[in-house]
């Protein structure tokens, strides 16, 4: 068990060192075996994993099931803090806490059902995702190079859901970062993808700015960065098993104190259990902070707004990375991060509800955006920010039902959305590296295999029902609902409001009131069915114009082909794309398996159908899919008169000059705020920067220089006196004698 | 122990013996030459090595002392100058890095150096000499003996073998630091001074552990007196912040760096502005911890400040405006870094970027950031000192250092771009790699400071320069990949003139052994700073005590000094609505 969640990171490191030191020389076009084993490998442990998991919990199911393993020390430092006496007297009440705390970083892994889940998911698919790319780079200068950042992102991927302490996340989540950058600048020659990879690498540094000032906060806070608690006994030893620890603090509970000190980590259980978040006299307001600083991090990581521009222009890396990386396990790390701390995010509604307007409205941003876009890739790709923004309305629930919705949709869009991406692979492919939809179609006939498997994943992100897309997506569109519901009974019938009003002043700022919430909730709600709506539609627009309509392919197609590399990854992942949402629906497997994380063990919840929310979910897909099948299957005869509509055509023809906010143009453009963030953020920072140079050079410089010259105008000054002429010399003293007797004579 | 003392003298005497080699074998010609540098300064980080990984240095505060009587004759005069080496923790690393740049250094030479080369080497080998004596100094007159010698050679290395415009550099940097070294040298004899008189009934002591044991516990006492400590801080100030370089004394450096050769930048890199931050601990925090804790005396005398009477609130607050200078440094390099178009300003730059988070994780004065700047001297020694290499190799092979006029050499180098990414990733502190174990630790004890340790009234402030020097992270991600992606990546571009000549190699495996150990240690400290930073525990555990002591007898101070502040209190919002 324990050598299982070790070896499952380590084996693609193996791998990628060994595809790094053969692949030039040795291996050659066989570079690919070496990762592709270990992930097949990694693979088959995940799926052990999850199993023992799940037997672990039925035999303590009180507690919830973790199984943290120390490795080794990153960094130790003794006595490095001490907390705030308040928030001391406010957390060491219950269990004696040490006075100061070490900074201590240990290299811990640790198993729990969501890490578990993590780990086949990105597993399954990393697996899937080589197997295509053996077909895909095959003929690609820098093979091997590719496997090794593969290998290295699997590995990184995989230690950022098993690490159990927060700076050991972070250390991760940029290393996941350093592969997306290295993969999406793959082909570095281009600019444009070089440019691509520095942009996705600095956007999601503004993330992490805001993740790691947020672990920060977490160790000036709680004084330790572990998620799990540390029993620190007297001879030294540090002791990271949950169940020694949790015997020794009911040790210490009945008064048989062994003399060990206990640190609770942050989501530690015994902090769980008594629910000991806020801490301090501002403690509210530091949760707030951190929840904040997380969502930033993960708002980078996830490409929600106002951070997902990075996402799109990340289409300039090997399609393969772009399913794996892009769409299926990278971009979801802000979500497993927002699931992990749950505990924290419960702590503090206010930042429940801004993760659930980020969400929503992020999901209704990029779907508006890929409505127009010709780009296939780039439509999957904002696809992708909607579905990411769909999980981020779910966690903003804060309820059970919401979590394990979104966490259920993060599981099946993994599936389809990886699928699709690798169809659009596999249409570039054929098509020779032309991906803009309107110089290929109606290739259904080219590309069958393609085409089949596509439509799959179509039907799973349109959310057709018994696909796997409608049971995730059903279950947040009603945990949103529910939330907004339970909310405007609560805020008529309990006395929060009363609490509320006789709140201090300062808190009020922080604490929005029931009656707002259950309204913003609500057109949450309205907003994710209409954006059900817009991904019905922009999926099957992509799906028609790619494979409908009049059949012509692009000069660069030499000769369109599927090998059979690249359709049998496609064929399973279909399968799972139709089956997998429809399966664990059936056997309330996300929701009771996810349960067993002690973290979300809180309160014990079975998901249920809800008919009407299914019916309006149902019939909306399939409003979205007929409209799109009526704009786009046939001649196409209305799709030209829309788009001239919504270009306001109409006005500009009045006006004499072009509209650029027509509602199609926005969309179009992706509301220019790659624009603006050129203009707001990166002008004025390159002004600064280049008013700097000037002023460094010559205000600050020249001060200096002044200085050094002062010396030598001194000397120039007096200089002129010295000029060894007698008759100066003799001219200066009877000068002198005149002032001297002049001066006598005054002062007579 | 007795082998430890000579492996120490061992390694600071070889460079100067060596020297002595070189002049007699120059005739031979430049071959000797280089291969009799190479040899010395292996030997000499062979010894360094084996001491600074001996298992003593887990275990001992101090190691390797050496104290034999130099300049003393207690008869005739009063004067107790003595030949003191030794380490401690805050000395360790960077005493174990010298060496090794050093070796870099005569590697990037290698071939790039034609003219005068005895000459070179022999200055190379002194510069080491210097170096390695300034860290190794447990005795003031010999720690500032050392601490001048350095400026001699780089003098000469950057006079006589840099670029177009090296004598104006040479010039400005030597009465830059100068002007700066000499208000340093009054500040110690001050001390000493003071000392002799106070303590030592008319014997002047230089032995730093002695100082600095007897000024901390004067200022403990409050014997110390606070204008004194002030004033001497002042002093000290002038010559180490314009060696670190601290905001705006760092106008020197980036033109020291262009005009100086690979081998020049590499040294004054990676070695010589770490005396800097050095001397800011070894006698700022120790000795004068007063200085920058205290919350404030009045400068201006009462007679001035009747006649003026604005001038009679002027009270002196060294420690905000020290993490402010460190704070806009770190900001602003990186600014001024993003505005370059010259590989060497940029780096250079980016030093001054850098070293902001040392001194700022130094002036955090607790653990984590005082364990975090030391190993962020080492780490900035360690990746830039490699960036100038690289670049010294680039402009070997291209004779540019326009960013401009080059593009896409990964394609043409890809082992040099390789190692260049790895040095980028870690000068931006990327996780895994050694950057990121300093600056986390800096930003970790900068925010601790700023939250649970802050100071009365000052919090806005700290937590300000927290979060700055945090974005000064991001800033640092920005100029350094816009270099890369602009020189490595895209189309192949080549400078004009060079077209006509053989295309550019990739790295001989001379190039590769020149980088190839900073690589390993830029991974190393990355996976397990912890065994870096066992080793500076000790001592530095010591400095945070000192700090901590002044903290607490202030504690009281802040207090009544803000006390008068009135609060700012959030305005009342009213948000409830109520329901019927």
């Amino acid at each position: 068990m324990e050598w299982l969640v070790v070896l499952i990171p380590t084996l693609p490191l193996v791998a990628a060192i060994v595809t790094a030191s053969l692949g030039p020389r040795v291996l050659r076009s066989q570079s690919h075996l070496p990762v592709v084993i270990a992930l097949a490998l990694s693979l088959l442990c995940s799926l052990v994993l999850v199993v023992q998991v799940q037997r672990g919990y039925t035999e303590n199911s009180d507690t919830g099931f973790e199984v943290p393993i120390q490795l080794w020390s990153w960094a130790v430092i003794e006595d490095a803090h001490v907390p705030e006496i308040s928030g001391l007297t406010a957390a060491g009440k219950s269990l004696d806490e040490p006075i100061t705390r070490p900074f201590r970083v240990d290299i811990t892994l640790r198993a729990d059902a969501l890490t578990a889940t993590m780990l086949a998911m990105v597993t399954f698919i990393s697996t899937l995702v080589a197997l295509f790319s053996v077909g895909y780079m095959h003929d690609d200068r820098g093979y091997w190079r590719f496997f090794t950042y593969l290998g290295l992102f699997v590995f990184s991927m995989t230690m950022l859901v098993s690490v159990s302490n927060f700076l050991l996340l972070f250390v991760f989540w940029e290393g996941v970062g350093v592969c997306s950058y290295l993969l999406i600048g793959f082909w570095y020659t281009r600019p444009s993808a070089a440019a691509a990879g520095k942009k996705a690498f600095l956007v999601n540094r503004v993330g992490d700015f805001g993740l790691i000032i947020a672990v920060f906060l977490i160790w000036t806070t709680y004084g330790t960065v572990n998620y799990h608690d540390v029993l620190h006994t007297p001879a030294g030893k540090v002791v990271v098993d949950s169940k020694t620890v949790q015997e020794a603090v009911s040790e210490k509970a009945a008064g048989m104190d062994p003399g060990s000190t206990l640190i609770r980590g942050v989501l530690g259980q015994s902090r769980i259990k008594t629910n000991d978040f806020v801490i301090g006299p501002d403690g509210e307001l530091v949760v707030l902070a951190i929840c904040l600083l997380f969502l930033l991090g993960a708002c980078g990581k996830s490409a929600q707004f106002p951070l997902h521009i990075w996402l799109p222009d990340a289409m300039e890396g090997p399609t393969p990375v772009s399913a794996l990386i892009h769409a299926a396990t990278m971009v979801t790390a802000g979500v497993y991060l927002v699931v992990r701390c749950t505990p924290l995010f419960a702590a503090c509604p206010t930042a429940q509800l801004i993760v659930a307007c980020v969400g929503g409205f992020t999901a209704l941003l990029a779907a508006v955006i890929a409505l127009t876009q010709f780009d296939l890739k780039r439509v999957l790709a904002y696809s992708t920010i909607s579905q990411l923004g769909y999980m981020f309305l779910a966690l903003g629930t804060g309820t059970m039902a919401g979590i394990t919705a979104g966490f259920f949709h993060l599981f099946t869009h993994a599936f389809f959305k990886a699928l699709l991406f690798l169809g659009a692979g596999s249409v570039m492919h054929a098509m020779g590296d032309v991906i803009d939809m309107r110089k290929f179609g109606g290739l259904r006939h080219i590309l069958p295999k393609t085409h089949l498997t596509f439509l799959c994943g179509c039907l799973a992100l349109a959310g057709i029902p018994l696909f796997s897309g409608f049971w995730s997506k059903d279950q947040i569109v009603k945990a949103v609902k529910e939330k907004a519901d339970q909310l405007e009974v609560s805020a008529v019938t309990l006395a929060d409001l009363d609490t509320v009003a006789s709140a201090p002043p300062e808190k009020q700022v922080f604490t929005i009131p029931p009656p707002w919430s259950a309204s913003i909730y609500r057109w949450l709600h309205w907003s994710a069915m209409f954006t059900a709506l817009l991904t019905a539609f922009y999926t099957f627009r992509a799906y028609y114009l790619t494979f409908w309509g009049r059949q012509y392919v692009p000069e660069e197609a030499d000769h369109p082909h599927e090998p059979a590399s690249m359709w049998r990854p496609l064929a399973v992942l279909s399968v799972c794309a139709l089956a997998i949402g429809g399966v664990l629906e059936i056997y309330h497997q996300p929701a009771g398996y996810l349960q067993q994380t002690p973290s979300l063990s809180g309160e014990s919840f079975i998901p249920k159908l809800d008919g009407e929310v299914a019916l309006i979910s149902s019939v909306i897909a399939l409003a979205g899919v007929g409209i799109a099948s009526v704009l786009y299957l046939g001649d196409r005869p209305f799709v030209g008169w829309l788009q001239a509509f919504f270009e306001f055509r109409w006005l500009s023809r009045v006006t004499r000059r072009a509209v650029y906010c027509s509602p199609y143009r926005l969309s179009s453009e992706k509301f220019y705020l790659d624009e603006l963030y050129g203009c707001v953020v990166i002008w004025p920072l390159r002004t600064l920067a280049n008013i700097s140079g000037i002023v460094d050079r010559w205000l600050i410089d020249g001060l200096v220089n002044l200085i050094g010259w002062l010396p030598r105008f001194a000397g120039w000054m007096v200089r002129s006196l010295h000029k060894g002429l007698l008759q100066f010399y003799a001219l200066g003293m009877v000068l002198g004698l005149l002032l001297l007797v002049l001066w006598m004579w005054w002062i007579r | 122990m007795l082998d430890l003392k000579l492996l120490l003298l061992v390694t600071l005497f070889v460079p100067l013996v060596g020297v002595g080699v070189i002049w007699v074998v120059a005739p031979l010609g430049d071959r000797a030459v280089r291969w009799i540098a190479l040899l010395v300064a292996s030997v000499s980080l062979i010894c360094s090595t084996a001491i600074v990984f001996s298992s003593a240095a887990a275990t001992q505060a101090e190691l390797a002392v050496t104290d034999v009587a130099w300049l003393a004759n207690s008869s005739v005069t009063p004067l107790d100058v003595r030949f003191h080496v030794g380490l401690d923790g805050l000395s360790l690393w960077m005493f174990g890095l010298s060496p090794l740049l050093t070796l870099t250094a005569i590697l990037v030479s290698w071939e790039a150096i034609r003219d005068r080369v005895a000459l070179f080497y022999g200055m190379l080998l002194l510069l080491e000499f210097g170096c390695v004596g300034v860290f190794v100094a447990r005795d003031i007159v010999l720690f500032y003996v050392f601490f001048e010698f350095t400026l001699i050679p780089l003098f000469f290395l950057v006079g006589v073998w840099g670029s177009e415009q090296r004598q104006y550099a040479a010039v400005k940097f030597f009465l830059f630091t100068l002007a700066g070294s000499v208000l340093t040298l009054l500040g110690l004899l001050a001390i000493v001074v003071w000392n002799a008189n106070q303590w030592n009934g008319g014997t002047w002591t230089f032995s730093i552990p002695d100082l600095s044991t007897n000024l901390r516990l004067a200022a403990s006492e409050g014997n110390l007196p606070v204008k004194f400590q002030l004033m001497v801080f002042l002093a000290l100030f002038a010559g180490f912040a314009i060696k670190v370089p601290l905001f705006p004394l760092h106008t020197w450096l980036p033109l020291a760096h262009v005009q100086a050769p690979a081998a020049g930048s590499v040294m004054l890199a990676g070695v010589l502005l770490k005396i800097g931050t050095y001397g800011f601990v070894r006698f700022g925090i120790l000795m004068l911890p007063d200085a920058i804790l205290h919350p404030g005396i009045q400068v201006v005398p009462n007679v001035v400040a009747s006649v003026f009477p604005w001038v009679s609130t002027g009270t002196v607050f060294v420690y905000p405006w020290l993490l402010s200078l460190a704070v806009i440094g770190i900001v602003y390099g990186a600014l001024v870094a993003l505005a370059q178009d010259d590989f060497k300003r940029l780096i250079a730059y980016s030093s001054v970027s850098h070293m902001g988070f040392c001194v700022l994780g130094l002036f955090a004065l607790n653990r984590p950031g005082l364990q975090g700047g030391t190993l962020q001297m080492v780490n900035h020694g360690i990746s830039t000192g490699a960036l100038f290499a690289l670049v010294g190799m680039i402009y070997e092979r291209y004779h540019t250092r326009e960013i401009s006029a080059l593009s896409g050499l990964a394609k043409r180098l890809p082992i040099l771009s390789f190692f260049m990414l790895l040095f980028t990733f870690s000068s931006i502190g990327l996780p895994g790699l050694n950057g990121f174990a300093g600056e986390v630790l800096v930003l970790l004890g900068m925010f601790q400071r700023a939250w649970s340790q802050s100071i009365a009234g000052w919090q806005p402030l700290l937590i300000a320069v927290a979060v700055l020097a945090v974005s000064g992270v991001v800033l640092g991600a920005w100029y350094m990949l816009y270099l890369v992606q602009r020189v490595f990546f895209g189309p192949l571009k080549e400078p004009a003139q060079h077209a006509a000549h053989a295309p550019a190699c990739d790295l001989s495996p001379r190039e590769i052994l020149a980088v190839a150990p900073l690589a390993i240690l830029v991974v190393w400290i990355g996976v397990a700073p912890g065994f870096f930073l066992s080793r500076t525990a000790q001592t530095l555990n010591d400095v945070e005590a000192v700090a901590e002591n002044a903290f607490t007898r202030h504690h009281e101070d802040y207090q009544r000094l803000w006390s008068a502040v009135p609060k700012v209190t959030a305005p009342a919002v009213e948000l409830s609505r109520r329901v019927p």
